[in-house]
């Protein structure tokens, strides 16, 4: 079955969200990773990525600090899902709290499956 | 292992913010409260990055402790550096305590929020913001204002508090009464707004009773804090919060003699009465006494009709006395009426000169239109209750006065 890589971009906040609010969309992702690891969509829930990087451009030679400024959204994180087609991964992503609060990018994995 | 993110009690984040912000304020000082409101965000925010995909850690309140303590600690550093100071005077780094501890250090506080160089209604929104994790727009839909207004007086509270310098270790304690008296008006104030208003978001309003509660329960427990009269308040609070899902069952308002008595929570009112009979020891008489006292009847009665009203009456007779108010001589020609009738109770209300009558108050007329009605003066009410109706602001007060004009016809 193919298996695809959710991408989490987040724009910054303009206004940060109060502890409940927070609470309440951790909430959600508990809901979504529940569900589809049951379904078997959910291969890995992933990791969040922290903010800061580094980023190496012409052969390595330059090395600055990341992450890559140029995206006004920031990579948030991702997670590895599988599902027959991207019908079925983006019925997935539609209930995804990365979706719902942010953007996600679905992108299939070349290799083999 | 993880555990799932949906495991965490109700409002972990929101407590564990004020817990945290109460520490850090503590060991850095209250006149950084916007550098350490800053850093526990950061370690909720930080929280939310890496338990969103991960799950919820062992110990996630540990966790949100190293964080923000780091983050804290960072910050200071970051600020001598610039200042050329390195690390002289950096504050000590932060132990973990035990829970009592920790409720010292709300407490403490909460003492700070109640300082009086600050406005009454900056205190209830400071109080909020620190000690109970709400946001300004949550604080605004509380308290029925808007969000910038609350942004101001945090602004102005914060600026004042570095001012005053004020070290909260430090009351003496010739002046604790006083301030003790100072934060229960806080902490009730910040209970009436949640229960009183009938305006704005249900769910918030119920959690401002809720914060009110717990700091009440946090005084209560305290020995240096937990006198009769904090008792007498914590009784108030629990046996008024006993009744909040009868007073909004199946949507509406529900005055107390719609309500449904077995829909009040029985914990709450056991609660409620275990801290009432606490708050009779010793000879203080506040004015929770007595409100607790005419709640405490009204909790005690198996129907409406059962009420004891003579008590009650007695009861708002001292509160007269002791907190003169138009609402209190309002809530007594109420429970008059109820005792001797609609005519003797409109008599009462007459008797009370009419320029201590709040202007605007919707409350007023709509009581004195209620009882016309019931002693079947049905123009004399129709004209009071239209007038409630002009008056009334909020579109579950309109509701409840449009029931009471339609039922102004004789049987």
């Amino acid at each position: 079955m193919p298996k695809y890589l959710f991408i989490y971009r987040n724009e910054p906040m303009p206004a940060p969200p109060s502890p409940e609010e927070m609470q309440g969309v951790l909430a959600q992702w508990g809901v979504w990773i529940e569900k589809f690891m049951k379904t078997g969509n959910l291969l890995d829930p992933g990791d969040g990525l922290k903010e800061c990087g580094k980023v190496l451009r012409q052969g390595g030679t330059a090395v600055t600090d990341g992450p890559f400024v140029e995206a006004k959204e920031i990579l948030g994180g991702y997670s590895i899902i599988q599902a027959a087609n991207y019908d079925e991964a983006v019925a997935v992503a539609k209930e995804c709290p990365g979706a719902l609060h942010g953007t996600l990018e679905i992108r299939e994995l070349a290799g083999f499956s | 292992m993880a555990a799932p993110t949906h495991a965490l009690v109700e409002h972990f984040f929101r407590h564990e913010y004020g817990r945290l912000v109460a520490q850090l304020a503590r060991a850095i000082g209250v006149a950084r409260l916007e550098l350490v409101e800053d850093v526990v965000q950061t370690a909720l925010v930080r929280a939310l990055q890496s338990w969103s995909l991960r799950g919820v850690p062992d110990d996630p309140a540990g966790w949100l402790y190293r964080v923000a303590r780091n983050a804290a600690t960072d910050a200071l550093r970051r600020e001598r550096k610039q200042s050329d100071l390195g690390d002289r005077d950096l504050p000590e780094p932060l132990e973990p305590t035990s829970d009592d501890a920790i409720a010292d250090d709300q407490l403490r506080l909460l003492f700070v929020c109640c300082h009086p160089a600050l406005p009454l209604e900056s205190q209830v929104a400071l109080a909020l913001k620190t000690l109970c994790g709400f946001s300004t727009g949550e604080i605004a839909a509380g308290l029925l204002t808007n969000e910038e207004n609350v942004q101001k007086r945090l602004f102005r509270a914060k600026e004042r508090l570095r001012e005053v310098n004020f070290d909260p270790s430090v009351v003496p304690p010739e002046r604790l009464p006083e301030r003790l008296e100072a934060v229960r008006t806080v902490v009730y104030l910040l209970f009436n707004e949640g229960y009183h208003s009938t305006h704005g978001n249900e769910l918030v309003r119920r959690d401002v009773c809720d914060e009110a509660i717990r700091l009440g329960r946090l005084l209560a427990a305290d020995p240096a804090t937990g006198s009769p009269s904090t008792f007498a308040l914590l009784a108030l609070m629990l046996l008024n919060a006993a009744r909040f899902e009868a007073r909004i069952a199946g949507g509406g308002q529900h005055l107390l003699q719609d309500q449904d008595r077995a829909k009040w929570d029985p914990a709450l009112l056991a609660e409620g009465f275990h801290w009432f009979a606490r708050s009779g020891v010793g000879d203080e008489l506040s004015r929770y006494h007595l409100e607790a006292g005419i709640v405490s009847k009204h909790a005690a009665a198996t129907s409406f009709a059962a009420t004891d009203w003579t008590a009650i009456v007695g009861l708002y007779d001292l509160l007269l006395r002791i907190a003169p108010s138009p609402l209190h001589a309002l809530n007594r020609a109420v429970a008059v009426a109820e005792r001797d009738g609609p005519a003797v109770g409109l008599a009462e209300l007459h008797a009370i000169p009419p320029a201590s009558i709040p202007e605007g108050y919707y409350l007023w007329p709509a009581v004195v239109g209620e009882l016309h009605r019931r002693a079947g003066d049905f123009p004399a009410a129709r004209d009071q209750l239209a007038r409630a109706y002009r008056l009334a602001t909020s579109p579950s007060e309109r509701e409840l006065i449009l029931q009471r004009l339609k039922a102004c016809t004789p049987p």
